[in-house]
């Protein structure tokens, strides 16, 4: 993916791109909001990743308002120091797409960044998920894996699909937090892993191959081959 | 010389200035209109009967004139005359050649100008020089008729009344600046012990309040706001002293922690496994400062009521299911049971994110301190007054009296609870949420029915105060 | 003299008020004796009094004597 990381902060930036590079992606780096601008105007990224507060008078929100107001929507996460919820409310109305509050670990920042980035950008109403033989039916709100039916409570419903919908991918246990159970605070304990191994017990208990992943020191995962 | 100048301006520019001069205006204008209606309720009711009291008779003259001829007219103004005992009346009736046919003048008064049938004019009477009034009426055929009185005693009146209303509107002036004085210096007296408390906080001593008069006025009112405002200063700059302090002691305990491990893996041996041992070590007691640091923010931010902005109407019945079940499978993973009795709705008005979370916070606590096998119940009821309550019972060791009290504060643990994890924040953070919701933390016994010895009941009660 | 419209204003004198004097008395005087209760009380001696008045000079309050009187013997109030 082509990314575009606004930070004014060098030794962050730095740690970002070098961790972002090598994941792979390509990454142009403004140290301002009038250079993020610019380049955010005139050139094609497939997501933006914004400080906050920039120096050069344009800061995050600003640079946010201004690419929606002349129609570009590529994919905005914020990176900020501030953590109130009404800056974070603030963010996301100017545009943002997502949050993330410093200081952060790398993987979060990356999955974030890859979930945001190969979001389908046309939200085509799928009405099946499929991952191997594990599939989902978004209409009768049903799961089958190898054609059995699984018993599925909603809220696991939920954390299955939001896992499957981002299959591939990882996905952080404050994005499970956030997403499936719109919380931004810290449930103290590890809850979301009880939640996910319950998942897991009825998705992959009795068959050979697991589908749910932990991925260390960042979250989970969903996909095929393992 | 210009500091008085200097003064006299500030003098004049000052609110009690402008409010003792708007007084005294107003009361000046209030007494001219008083002068006013009593002027012409006497001076100018003297007047007009005189006019017509004059009309009447000469209209009737008139009327004998168009009957009788100017002969009659004569007699009856010297019957009118021969009967006035007041000795005021005056007559005249002069035929076209300018000759008196009756009436007590020696000429026609020159004072009444042409065209005109009312006059004020001067007469002799005694070789004295006296006011009168007259009518002059045109008979026809050049004869011509006036009627007056002498309104020298009427004058006399007037200039009394006069005299009168210019003495009681300079008594009306003096009043009015003594009253815009006395209203100038009430004025800077009532405002005075705020002036003064304002100052004092100014000047850093935020300990001082305005001093309530049992008046219950505008002025007590706005020294309870005043107060008011000041008791949330003093209640803020306590939590950001709370929160410093709590960064000065309990930050820097992990920090030293981490440090000392860092620094422990740099001095010792090369094996590279140690050493990313270490490094991982550091991130996470990195990660759990942060995590500290963010729940002191949540509890400053609440504790500010800063995020009262946010609070938008709620039902909370399906926010704690919601909780209860979140923490629910965390209950079944170690064998305890997490029961709930919530009412089909709940309306209040709040912060869903934080009622979330003090709410999780208490089944967190319960969890950790109910033994395995033990039970905690989330009980919610609507109370009177638009309140709720909202309950977390266990079957825990439960909390020692002394401790409950401190239970609140920052980073308190008890001394039993020592081995458990957690930061000593949770319940910090509940009562911070209560509080702003108007509402409290009670911690107390937990029924028997429960079991433990007996546990602890955190019962929170929000709603408009 | 009587009568003319003044021609300089402030040069004329005002006009005079002639029923102050004692020839307005007499005339008084007579008009009362004309009438059929002159002859009773109290016009009679408030006629006396107005004459004796207006003769002594005190001609104002002679003449207001003399017009009671007039006005009693009309037998008015």
């Amino acid at each position: 993916m082509r990314i575009l990381l606004v930070e004014d902060d060098a030794e962050v930036a730095r740690f970002v791109r070098k961790g972002l590079q090598e994941a792979g992606h390509n990454v142009e780096h403004a140290a301002n909001g009038r250079d993020g601008l610019f380049l955010a105007a005139s050139e094609q990224f497939d997501i933006l990743v914004l400080d906050r507060m920039l120096p050069g008078g344009v800061d995050g929100v600003r640079l946010v308002e201004t690419l929606r107001g002349q129609g570009n929507r590529t994919p905005v996460l914020f990176l900020s120091a501030l953590s109130a919820v009404d800056e974070r409310v603030k963010g996301l109305k100017a545009g943002g797409d997502d949050y993330l509050v410093k200081p952060f670990a790398f993987a979060e920042l990356l999955a974030r960044v890859e979930a945001l980035g190969r979001r389908p950008t046309v939200e085509a109403p799928a009405t099946r998920l499929k991952i191997a033989d594990l599939e989902m039916d978004l209409l009768s709100r049903t799961v089958t894996r190898g054609g059995k039916r699984l018993e599925i409570q909603p809220r696991e419903f939920r954390l299955l699909e939001h896992l499957m919908r981002h299959a591939g991918q990882v996905v952080t246990r404050t994005m499970l937090l956030e997403k499936v159970w719109d919380y931004h605070f810290d449930p103290q304990t590890n809850v979301i892993d009880v939640h996910v191994s319950r998942l897991r017990q009825k998705v992959d208990k009795g068959f050979d191959k697991p589908l749910i992943h932990t991925v260390r020191n960042a979250g989970y995962m969903i996909r095929a081959e393992g | 010389m210009p500091g008085t100048l200097e003064a006299l301006l500030r003098f004049l520019r000052s609110a009690g200035f402008r409010f003792a001069v708007r007084f005294a205006l107003i009361f000046i204008g209030a007494t001219a209109v008083f002068a006013l209606v009593f002027w012409y309720a006497t001076a100018g009711s003297l007047d007009r009967q005189t006019d017509a009291a004059l009309r009447t008779d000469a209209l009737s003259l008139v009327e004998r004139w168009r009957e009788a001829g100017s002969a009659a007219v004569a007699e009856a103004i010297g019957e009118r005359l021969a009967s006035d005992v007041e000795g005021n009346s005056i007559y005249l009736l002069i035929n076209p050649e300018g000759r008196r046919l009756a009436g007590n003048l020696d000429r026609w008064p020159q004072g009444v100008p042409a065209g005109t049938d009312w006059a004020f004019d001067t007469v002799q009477r005694d070789g004295l020089t006296t006011e009168a009034r007259l009518n002059v009426m045109e008979l026809g055929n050049g004869y011509r008729l006036a009627v007056g009185r002498d309104v020298t005693e009427k004058q006399r009146l007037r200039d009394l009344l006069a005299e009168g209303i210019a003495w009681s509107a300079f008594a009306a002036l003096i009043f009015a600046v003594t009253g815009a004085a006395v209203l100038r210096r009430a004025l800077e007296q009532r405002l005075l012990p705020a002036a003064q408390t304002a100052e004092a906080i100014a000047s850093g001593d935020l300990s001082h309040r305005v001093p309530l008069s049992p008046r219950n006025d505008e002025f007590d009112r706005l020294g309870q706001s005043m107060n008011a405002m000041l008791d949330r200063i003093d209640r803020l700059m306590e939590g950001i002293r709370g929160v410093s302090d709590s960064i000065a002691h309990d930050l820097r305990t992990p920090i030293a922690r981490a440090r000392a491990k860092l620094e422990e893996a740099v001095v010792g041996p090369d094996d590279p496994e140690t050493l990313r041992a270490a490094m991982e070590r550091g991130i996470t007691d990195l990660d759990n400062i942060t995590r500290v640091f963010e729940a002191l923010l949540r509890i400053a931010e609440a504790e500010a009521g800063s995020r009262r902005a946010a609070f938008a109407p709620i039902d909370l019945a399906p926010v704690l299911a919601d909780v209860a079940e979140f923490y629910g499978v965390v209950a079944e993973s170690r064998g305890q049971s997490l029961e709930t009795d919530l009412p089909a709705a709940l309306e209040t008005v709040g912060d869903r994110d934080l009622l979330a979370q003090a709410a999780g916070n208490l089944i967190d606590n319960a969890l950790k301190f109910a033994p395995e096998g033990g039970r905690v119940r989330l009980t919610a009821r609507a109370l009177p007054r638009e309140r709720i309550e909202i309950a977390v019972e266990d079957s825990g060791p439960g909390l020692a009296p002394e401790d409950r009290a401190r239970a609140g504060t920052r980073f308190f643990r008890a001394d039993s609870s020592r081995a458990t994890p957690g930061s000593g924040l949770g319940l910090s953070l509940v009562q911070a949420v209560a509080r702003l919701h108007g509402g409290d933390l009670v911690l107390e016994d937990a029924p028997e029915e429960l079991g433990g010895t007996p546990g602890l009941r955190a019962t929170i009660r929000i709603g408009p105060a | 003299m009587l009568g003319t419209p003044a021609a300089l204003g402030g040069v004329e004198p005002p006009a005079r008020v002639t029923s102050d004097s004692k020839e307005y008395c007499t005339e008084l005087a007579v008009r009362l004796a004309a009438l059929p209760g002159s002859r009773e009380e109290p016009a009679r001696s408030l006629a006396a009094d107005g004459i004796h008045l207006c003769e002594t000079g005190h001609t104002r309050t002679g003449v207001a004597k003399l017009r009671r009187a007039i006005r009693a013997a009309r037998g008015g109030d």
